[in-house]
């Protein structure tokens, strides 16, 4: 079964999903892990020789594809309205190094 | 109270929306339903130019999750609370056509990811039988105010059982097509490959007018189904004589209360009265008992992904930060709830490439070996029945549950099953506890609605508690 | 010690599409920002995306251009990471299934053809493009969710040349089947390239460096030198090359440091539920492949075919343009070499006075015929064609300006000889000059004539009718 993970571990994969855990949530999420653990056994245990993932519920293959055609852009008020914050009808953030 | 069908009867557009406005504001301080309420003014103008049918004029209520143009949409997070779309989910473009009013955008979940409608940004959803218990979730606020008769109908959205479970816990028709019958588009996800648009109706009859409305192929939802969709109400039928149904014979051995199983017993033998022919069925225990977690993981591993967009740059409530990073840090910090955090860490842990294999993968190959399983079992019946919940609605500081238990993996999880297959689930009521409603499960082959449909007009008839409503007003 | 160079190219290039990848909004480059865009795009919650059907059959006939095998069932995946220029928090793209396969290309390198190796093609989304300032980054969504295909080769590249020749092969073959502008400088096209040196001889790879921000085709033969300089060096002396993205600087002809890789980021691939594989027609494939343009093999070919110079041979099939004008040229013509000759020097040396671009060229293919027609049969000098050429330019018939300027060529024997013998009985030097040997008193008497007839004396053939009078006169 899965290792036990202390609390900074879990603070630092949140941190790579862009937010940050509270030494309390760190800690509860570490307790979790047990519990989760316990019932990742239970998946475990289940011998799936052979047997493909399943990413959709129905795999019959469409066959639709859209075609090349403008057929939906909004305004550029309408791109802008929910932005925090705009500077010359671009959206703005402190200045990124990439 | 009454259903869409009679409401058109007996009222004017007017008196309807009106009314239901009023019992929306009024039951607010007692069920804490609704995030926003939505302007009727415009709406009411713009209904001349629309033809008749079952949802003209009709009051209804869409879960936060359902994107409305102009209308402030925030899927109960905080991170969206200002956010307000700019273009319509493909169903709330259907139901306007067909005259639908919008009145209010109704309480859930955050994002959708829990069962207790306990997470939301605004409060818990009160049950409006008794206001000590939860309304269960995610679609809580919906099914509170279809049971406390606000309105006839609501939207709601079902990954696990988030339409099911509040209509067992509320006394309400919880319906939840077959996956791809109804476009998702601009429903705000969970887990998009086990996510379906469900609704909620206080009749069969309005629950069958709904889906001709709601179902068909949208070009926007790759997903969407070229299905036919039948006239579903025109054929709808109570009589069951000789329809084959199985009892899920395992969750019936996992229920705790015997008040839930004694109900279940009576239900069963009124069903063989009426002439159905009732068997026993029952799953592979492993695999049963696999369903939680294996859910947990599609749906967590999914669900972080789906939520990666909500950063604070491009909608949404931005936190001040120095740097990008800190932006989006902050923003989402501040913007998620606890619980969600959490399960987005567990979710990213399974799909990491050391764990994706034995995690993510697993569960995808042992969703395979359910559905397999499952598709054999039900092979020669018409419907798969069990009580949609193991207890009525639990009280709002329950934490009892035993996480590792047969009543909780099974008993109270089973109805993921409509999820991983896909097929349409629905759940009726199946009569009262202490004053408080429990459900009936009913689960159907792909695309076959119909026979829900008619079970549950066979219900209404078994049970009586077709357009039961809860008296929330004091 | 010797080093053997082991180079690798990763190539993305926009697609030509009207539409997005995943959304119906237009692509167009230089349009103002965030005017090409809609929800999906912008990575709103709700959006789902829905493959563009134009996008599919460029790659298609990419991969068959490229010599790759074509995997009918379309697949996306979703490559997980946080940025500003990522709307949702994932790009689309196709990580598990490629739609195209061991493929190759032949380069000409100084020992021959030699095959490169193409490991996949695959298609994604581009991201919004990012404008970096002191006071911020400012962020414009026209660009996010473009259709690109990447292009992926073998480590088969061994040095700086060629690594640009294999840039150059892949750049004109996209251009000839119009599927993407290929423009460098403006990023449609662009190109990282991998690096790393091992001792000759061994199996072993070496630890590598990735350059990226070469804007063009010359940059990446000049990034690649410096770059295998640099590691030679660091080998030499004994030090370690570290792993890290490098890139390049035109200033200074360097490559610079970007960033180490500190282990390889976890991208967490998993398949995308919201798109459901979708199966290509094997009939449309073959249309597609079918309808698919010349490629520039059997341009390269045809011209062979057609006796043209290698340099005009290679100077055309670099330029597609102006070698689909050659062809148009070459249906009203049966003068290859003098058509090719006007076409690659008159015709561009004229525009560039003209301050025009072949797009806009004045001079229809008929009326380039036609000069070439003239010149060959004698009805006006070369030099003469070059004065009507001028007009030509502004869109005249050169039979028209020919006439009008009275510039008919004395092309008549009978009077040719007449000037001829005039000529030789004022020039009696000159026939003895030609009696010793002196070829070039042909030359001083075909001027005399030229001059006596103002230029209109048709020269091959006063050339020729004067060594006959000549003849007669020894």
């Amino acid at each position: 079964m899965e290792e036990i993970k202390d609390p900074a571990y879990f603070k630092e994969l949140a941190h790579r999903l862009m937010f940050d855990l509270s030494d309390a949530e760190a800690a509860d999420i570490a307790a979790e892990f047990e519990t989760l653990g316990k019932q990742l056994t239970l998946l475990e245990s289940i011998d799936t020789t052979g047997v493909e993932p399943m990413v959709y519920p129905f795999e019959t293959p469409t066959a639709y594809l859209r075609e090349d055609v403008v057929d939906h852009v909004i305004s550029r008020e309408d791109a802008l309205v929910n932005a925090p914050k705009v500077r010359e009808c671009h959206i703005v953030v402190p200045k990124v190094v990439k | 109270m009454a259903t869409m069908k009679e409401l058109k009867e007996t009222t004017t557009v007017r008196q309807r929306v009106e009314e239901a406005l009023a019992k929306a504001h009024a039951s607010q301080p007692q069920l804490n339903a609704v995030v926003t309420f939505v302007d009727v003014e415009e709406q009411l103008t713009g209904l001349n130019e629309i033809a008749d049918g079952p949802f003209y004029g009709m009051p209804i209520a869409l879960k936060d999750n359902v994107c409305t143009q102009g209308i402030r949409t925030t899927a109960s997070s905080k991170i969206l609370d200002n956010y307000i779309p700019v273009y319509n989910a493909h169903i709330v473009d259907k139901l306007k056509a067909a005259g639908a009013i919008v009145i209010a955008k109704a309480s859930m979940d955050e994002l959708a990811m829990g069962g207790t409608n306990l997470t939301a940004a605004t409060g818990p959803v009160y049950n409006p039988y008794d206001h000590s218990r939860m309304a269960g979730g995610s679609s809580g606020g919906s099914a509170a105010l279809v049971a406390a008769g606000v309105v006839p109908f609501a939207i709601g959205s079902d990954t696990g059982d988030s339409v099911r479970k509040p209509a067992s816990f509320c006394g309400v028709l919880g319906m939840k097509p077959t996956y791809g019958r109804i476009s998702r588009y601009g429903i705000i996800p969970y887990s998009s490959s086990l996510d379906h648009v469900g609704y909620f109706t206080r009749s069969a009859l309005d629950a069958a007018e709904a889906l001709k409305v709601l179902a068909g192929r949208d070009d926007r939802d790759m997903t969407s189904s070229y299905e036919p969709v039948p006239d579903y109400a025109a054929a709808l039928s109570s009589d069951v004589t000789g329809r084959k149904v199985a009892i899920f014979k395992n969750v019936i051995d996992a229920l705790g209360n015997p008040q839930v199983k004694a109900m279940f017993e009576k239900t069963v033998e009124a069903l063989k009265d009426r002439g159905a022919i009732v068997e026993e069925v029952s799953l592979r225990e492993d695999l049963l008992k696999a369903i939680l977690p294996a859910y947990y993981l599609i749906a967590n591993c999914e669900a972080t992904a789906n939520h990666s967009n909500l950063d604070g740059i491009r909608f949404g409530v931005q936190q001040p930060g120095d740097s990008m990073e800190e932006i989006m840090i902050q923003s989402r910090t501040k913007g998620f709830g606890s619980l969600i955090r959490k399960r987005f860490v567990i979710g990213s842990y399974g799909l990491f490439v050391e764990n994706q294999e034995k995690l993510f993968r697993q569960a995808q190959r042992v969703r395979r070996l359910i559905v397999e399983n499952v598709a054999e079992m039900m092979k020669d019946y018409d419907i798969l029945i069990a009580p949609a919940s193991s207890d009525v609605a639990p009280k709002l500081d329950d934490h009892s549950r035993d996480e590792l238990s047969d009543g909780y993996l099974i008993a109270e999880n089973h109805m993921v099953i409509g999820n991983f297959t896909g097929y349409p689930s629905c759940t009726v009521p199946m009569g009262m506890l202490n004053g408080l409603p429990v459900g009936l499960n009913m689960t159907a082959k792909a695309w076959d609605e119909q026979s829900l449909f008619d079970f549950a007009a066979a219900m209404e008839e078994i049970t009586g508690m077709k357009d039961a409503t809860a008296e929330v007003m004091e | 010690m010797e080093y053997e160079v082991i180079i690798g190219i990763e190539i993305h290039c926009e697609l030509k599409t009207k539409t997005k990848m995943f959304s119906g909004a237009p692509v167009l480059f230089g349009a103002p920002a965030n005017t090409c865009v809609n929800e999906i795009d912008l990575g709103h919650p709700g959006t789902m995306p829905c493959v563009n059907k134009q996008a599919v059959a460029m790659a298609v006939q990419a991969c068959t251009a490229l010599n790759m095998e074509i995997d009918p069932l379309v697949r996306f995946d979703r490559k997980n990471y946080y940025y500003t220029d990522l709307p949702k928090g994932f790009q689309i793209t196709q990580q598990f299934y490629p739609i195209g396969r061991h493929g190759y290309v032949e380069i000409e390198t100084e020992n021959g053809p030699k095959k490169i190796r193409i490991e996949r093609l695959h298609m994604e989304e581009d991201t919004a493009k990012q404008f970096h300032y002191d006071a911020g980054t400012l962020i414009d969504f026209n660009r996010a969710g473009t259709p690109l295909v990447e292009i992926v080769s073998e480590p088969d590249i061994r040095s700086g040349k060629e690594a640009m020749a294999y840039v150059e092969k892949l750049r004109t073959t996209l251009y000839y089947l119009g599927v993407s502008d290929v423009k460098m400088e403006e990023g449609s096209m662009r190109c990282d390239v991998n690096i790393s040196l091992r001792p000759a001889g061994t199996e072993k790879f070496g630890v590598k460096t990735e350059i990226k921000n070469l804007n063009s085709i010359s940059n990446v033969q000049k990034a690649v030198e410096y770059e295998i300089e640099r590691q030679t060096q660091i080998l030499n002396e004994g030090g370690q090359v570290v792993q890290e993205t490098r890139r390049f600087d035109e200033a200074t002809r360097t490559t610079i440091s970007m960033r180490k890789k500190e282990g390889a980021v976890d991208y967490k691939y998993f398949p995308e539920p919201n798109i459901f594989p979708i199966q290509l027609d094997a009939q449309w494939i073959r249309q597609l492949q079918e309808a698919m343009p010349e490629m520039p093999e059997v341009r390269q070919a045809r011209y062979v075919e057609l006796g043209l110079p290698e340099t005009d041979i290679a100077l055309l099939v670099a330029n597609k343009d102006l070698a689909d004008y050659y062809d148009q040229v070459m249906k009203h013509t049966s003068h290859a070499k003098i058509a090719a000759n006007w076409v690659i020097v008159e015709l561009p040396a004229g525009l560039t006075k003209l301050n025009k671009k072949l797009s806009e060229n004045p001079v229809a293919p008929q009326a380039m015929a036609e000069l070439v027609n003239m010149i060959v049969g004698g009805e006006i000098s070369g030099k003469q064609a070059k004065v009507v050429f001028e007009e030509v330019l502004q869109g005249k018939d050169p039979k028209q300006v020919a006439q009008e300027k009275g510039m008919k060529q004395l092309s008549d024997t009978s009077a040719l000889i007449a000037l001829v013998n005039q000529v030789l009985d004022e020039q009696p030097q000159s026939i003895t000059d030609y009696k010793n040997g002196k070829d070039r008193a042909v030359g001083f008497l075909v001027g005399q004539v030229m001059k006596k007839s103002k230029g209109q004396a048709n020269p091959a053939m006063t050339n020729k009718l004067i060594v006959e009078e000549l003849k007669k006169r020894i």
